[in-house]
């Protein structure tokens, strides 16, 4: 069962990685975006998984994605590590901001992290020498000289790397804790588990990875601009991918970004600038029908037939 | 010898006295039995030793060693452990891994390690179907799993905190006989309750609290004939 299991998900990353050859480049831009979705969905879920909601991904997207191509564009760095170099940046800024605001929690913790988006938007505004102030920052050429194969090929990795990082957090004892966390924090702390550390350490990961996927996508596209690289897009679209697909878990906010990516990319043609309001339908149906997203949903109707069947 | 000594306790919650310079001593393998009416500070007692509050005033030693100050997953790692009022179980883990969490965080232990001795746990407190769902369990399970929780982080000294409420007859009288075994563990209790039968048949030592102060201690018979504790209880003649 479990190695069959590996088996399908080697075949998937095949066929994804082979789609360049047997697709156009049109379908490997929306897939693309819908990589880059899968990051940010994932690690917004990773830190729900402790109870604490961030509205701030757009922040540590932005952050990172600046971080990358500055040091690109001023160092010469090799673009790739400097990929890496925007997630390092995210994860420490989120570092030095955990410390002071992870003793609050919940719709306060939430709020702080929506304020910190804002304030690194205003303050790389107002950089213009390091930043480019308000027109942001073109990179001479995209990354792979704009090749979309190798770009596709980047996007993958950041979404694996996500979907990685998502799986040993189920399988470790961290999922224990955050579980713990995320229920009774008084019951956890007697159970011995340091739940300071542990939101600092959910926080400076996710962030990490929401600064690494900041980077990939400031490099695909070529620049960054405190309006694009800030949009609140990056902050409401994973929430409503975790949410559609199914909260908890590494699947369930993968399809969530798989089905509202695709359908984005139709209600684009279909209505432009009218697909937000079909995306805000979309999450109150699913708050008041599905709570539990696609995937909980799916689960829980299969068990339901188990359980009239009598099984197990 | 003494496990948890107690100096002058006192906890306010605002202009509110929890606790009046409270002196308790735990020796070693005893049944501690601490009763008194509701409100009297029972529970903030708990909280006060397991490090959920810090005590406003006084101090607490834990075999020898000032633990007034610190945070509580340090105090589960010394070795008190405790559960609770109401018990939450932790949904998305099945029973096992429920106990699991006691031994990964409060032990150090790894996944493996965890699971053996959550199923010994198990089998020990009579918990069978341990994958099974733990929204469907019985009121004597779920306390059952409670301690099985506290008892997986391995403490020296372990709070019971109401484990009897809401079980029937039978089901007290397996919890006491459950009790007594944890105790011949070589573990030292402190057993809060307000049903006198398991106070009574269990404990070795009773102390009795109201309005955050100690009002008497002693063994359950001298106790429970003080006029101050029935006092306390049933309220003073007029």
């Amino acid at each position: 069962m479990r190695i069959s299991r590996y088996f399908l998900y080697i075949a998937i990353l095949i066929i994804l990685l082979t789609l360049p050859f047997y697709t156009g480049v049109y379908f490997l831009n929306v897939m693309d975006i819908i990589l880059i979705y899968i990051a940010l969905a994932l690690s917004w879920d990773m830190l729900l998984r402790s109870g604490q909601i961030s509205f701030g991904v757009a922040g540590l997207f932005g952050v990172g994605g600046y971080a990358a191509v500055l040091l690109n564009l001023n160092t010469g760095m090799n673009p790739l590590i400097s990929i890496v170099m925007g997630g390092l940046a995210a994860g420490i800024l989120a570092w030095l901001v955990g410390m002071a605001v992870l003793q609050l929690r919940g719709m306060y913790f939430a709020i702080v992290t929506l304020a910190l988006a804002e304030i690194f938007r205003v303050i790389i505004r107002n950089l213009p020498d390091l930043t480019g102030g308000p027109e942001g920052t073109v990179l001479p050429s995209a990354i792979f000289a704009g090749n979309s194969t190798k770009t596709y090929w980047l996007a993958i990795a950041v979404a694996v790397v996500s979907v990685i990082a998502s799986e040993l957090f189920r399988r470790t004892r961290i999922h224990f804790a955050l579980t713990s966390i995320r229920n009774d924090e008084i019951v956890a702390k007697s159970s011995g588990i340091d739940v300071f550390k542990y939101l600092v350490f959910i926080f400076v990961i996710t962030s990490a990875i929401q600064g690494m996927t900041g980077g990939a996508y400031a490099h695909i596209y070529g620049f960054v601009s405190p309006e694009g690289s800030f949009s609140v897009d990056f902050t409401l679209l994973p929430i409503a991918m975790a949410l559609l697909g199914g909260m908890h878990s590494t699947w369930g906010p993968v399809v969530g970004a798989v089905v509202l990516g695709v359908v984005s990319e139709f209600l684009k043609l279909q209505i432009p600038y009218g697909h937000l309001l079909v995306y805000g339908l979309i999450i109150v149906i699913t708050i008041l029908f599905f709570p539990q997203g696609i995937l909980g949903t799916v689960g829980q109707r299969l068990k339901n037939r188990q359980r009239l069947r009598g099984s197990p | 010898m003494i496990v948890l000594k107690t100096e002058n306790v006192t906890r306010y919650f605002g202009g509110l006295m929890a606790l009046n310079g409270v002196n308790i001593e735990f020796r070693e393998n005893e049944i501690l039995g601490i009763i008194g009416p509701n409100g009297a500070g029972k529970t903030t007692f708990i909280n006060v030793v397991a490090g959920i509050y810090l005590p406003t005033e006084g101090k607490i030693f834990f075999n020898g060693q000032d633990i007034s100050e610190l945070p509580a997953h340090k105090r589960c790692r010394l070795g008190i452990g405790r559960t609770f009022q109401l018990v939450r179980p932790l949904p998305g883990l099945s029973l096992l891994e429920n106990i699991m969490v006691g031994s990964l965080f409060g032990k150090g232990l790894g996944q493996r390690e965890a699971r053996k001795q959550a199923e010994e746990l198990c089998e020990f407190l009579g918990l069978s179907e341990i994958t099974r769902d733990i929204t469907r369990m019985t009121a004597l399970e779920i306390k059952k799993m409670e301690i099985a929780h506290a008892m997986a982080t391995q403490p020296k000294l372990l709070f019971l905190d109401e484990v009897m409420a809401g079980l029937n007859s039978d089901e007290t009288t397996q919890m006491i006989d459950l009790v007594r075994k944890i105790c011949s563990r070589g573990i030292t209790i402190g057993i809060v309750e307000h049903v006198m039968r398991v106070i009574r048949e269990l404990t070795d030592r009773v102390v009795v609290l109201d309005w955050g102060e100690i009002i008497a201690e002693g063994p359950y018979g001298e106790v429970s004939n003080d006029p101050k504790v029935v006092a306390a209880y049933l309220g003073e003649e007029n």
